[in-house]
């Protein structure tokens, strides 16, 4: 080390008799090397596409978030006849996120639920949630990635049915509960390109006859920059639901459970992120799109989407460092 | 390690007659006046350089040492604008024109032509400023445009009445003789 810095020395020496000092030289060294720095906006919005991100928004930013599945595309519900979806909406979501800090958010906000008739009746579901980012991927790769934990609770606000097969046959308030809890590893690899892994645990208190109350999940997400404003995104889930659960929605009600896929367009312009996706899965919320998709790509079951999100910054940051 | 080099580089500028006058209290500010908004941002973190043999100056500032009020807007200041993480620091390399002798006290009118970095993107300036001396301590402080598309930072239309297509850019600096105030 001393070596190093005798030859710096010797170095700025010369420098000097050349009587040209680059006075850049001069901070070469001094200048903080901001290597530590957080990488900004691994994905641009708290949402992939129907998955979470990593990101959160700012303390004391609102976001306002309004979600849409319209019906098949094709098969036989899609086509001319309905406009290729667009006469049928299979799920709403309206919701609002808010920052207590840079790391911890909470949103609150309605759905109006997706049942399939076979395994969910479920709808009409009011959603609490949390989200906590807990590492930041860092410019020198010393934090080579970000790992935020996400949680929600879902209730479903629709009148109960007198069917105890059905999860909708709900016999107490807590029947009507779902949960989420989730991981959220994220990677920014350059600038064009980010990946997310989400495990993914979902617990619904009250499920139909031979469906299962808890499952795990894994999630994939990914963005893809296309240009300074857009981006092509996808999320995937990988639902480990038992054998005998499938066979027997399979043998008894002809009725196939199936991986959710999105793919969409993201937009960005100033406080809104806009985006454009197809999807096989109806509903938007984890609870049901995760344990319950029965659309599938290969038959039409796909759908158009979109969500908007628009940010409100409630606060301005005082000047502080004063 | 960083401040003892520095310490060294310090006491070499000062054994060598004190040609090059250092300064970390550089204050660089830059103000845009939109329809839809005014922005405005400010960096306390440049640094800056006088060779008064040469008559050269040199600034340097962190992209991501600007704060904004709107933390979104910062973030996308250095994520879809400047993208910082490509090209980090903006930089002035450039020349007083006018025989300036900074060791004796006073105010003096300055013109400096030079090189301005931003974006990667390297231009030219001539900018006048005012430099004072007083007791040693020196400050300087000029008011330059510039024009964000020179430096090829797109603005989308969608924002175009959001942002300006001149920015002003304000510069304080302060460069002090003892070296105690330069870590």
């Amino acid at each position: 080390m001393k070596t190093l810095i005798l030859v710096l020395i010797v170095c700025l020496g010369s420098f000097r008799l050349m009587a040209q000092v680059d006075l850049k030289e001069l901070f070469k060294d001094s200048v903080a090397n901001k290597g530590n720095l957080p990488v900004l906006e691994t994905f641009k919005s708290p949402r992939l596409i129907s998955s979470q991100s990593n990101e959160t928004i700012h303390k004391h930013d609102l976001l306002f978030v309004v979600m849409h599945r319209f019906g098949d595309l094709a098969g036989k519900n899609g086509g001319t006849k309905t406009f290729f979806g667009l006469d049928n909406s299979t799920d709403i979501l309206i919701g609002f996120d808010y920052g207590i800090s840079d790391n911890l958010n909470i949103g609150i906000g309605r759905t109006k639920g997706a049942p399939n008739g076979v395994n969910t009746d479920q709808s009409q579901l009011y959603y609490f949630k949390a989200k906590y980012r807990l590492l930041r991927q860092t410019a020198d790769q010393g934090m080579p990635f970000s790992l935020t934990l996400f949680g929600n609770a879902a209730v479903s606000g629709m009148e109960k049915r007198d069917l105890v097969t059905s999860d909708a046959g709900f016999s107490d308030f807590g029947d009507r509960m779902s949960f989420i809890t989730q991981t959220i590893l994220a990677r920014k690899f350059s600038d064009n390109l980010s990946l997310a892994l989400l495990p993914t645990y979902v617990r619904r208190n009250y499920v139909s006859f031979m469906d299962k109350n808890n499952m795990f999940a894994l999630g994939i997400g990914g963005r893809v920059k296309v240009s300074r404003w857009m981006a092509v995104v996808a999320d995937y889930f990988i639902v480990f639901r038992d054998q005998d659960t499938k066979d027997y929605f399979l043998q008894q009600k002809d009725f196939r459970f199936y991986n959710p896929l999105g793919v969409g367009l993201e937009i960005e312009t100033g406080g809104h992120v806009f985006n454009l996706s197809f999807t096989n899965s109806t509903a938007i919320l984890e609870n049901q799109f995760i344990p319950s998709t029965s659309s599938t790509w290969t038959k039409g079951g796909f759908r158009w989407g979109f969500s908007i999100t628009r940010n409100f910054t409630l606060f301005n940051k005082s000047n502080s460092n004063e | 390690m960083k401040a003892g080099l520095a310490m060294i580089i310090l006491v070499f500028t000062t054994w060598t007659g004190q040609a090059q006058i250092l300064s970390r209290e550089v204050v660089i500010s830059f103000f845009s006046e939109a329809p839809l908004e005014d922005i405005k941002s400010e960096s306390k973190e440049g640094v800056s350089a006088i060779d008064t043999s040469s008559n050269k100056v040199y600034f340097k500032v962190p992209i991501r040492s600007f704060e904004f009020e709107k933390s979104l807007m910062q973030e996308h200041f250095n994520e879809n604008y400047l993208e910082s993480s490509k090209y980090p620091n903006a930089e002035f390399n450039g020349t007083i024109k006018e025989p300036v002798d900074l060791s004796r006290d006073g105010t003096y009118p300055v013109t400096v032509q030079g090189d301005l970095t931003i974006h990667n993107v390297r231009k030219s300036y001539t900018v006048k400023g005012e430099m004072k001396v007083r007791g040693g301590e020196i400050t300087a402080h000029a008011v330059f445009p510039v024009h964000v598309a020179d430096h090829q930072i797109k603005v989308p239309r969608l924002v175009i009445k959001n942002i300006a297509e001149i920015v002003e850019v304000t510069i304080n600096a302060t460069y002090r003789p003892d070296p105690k105030q330069m870590n």
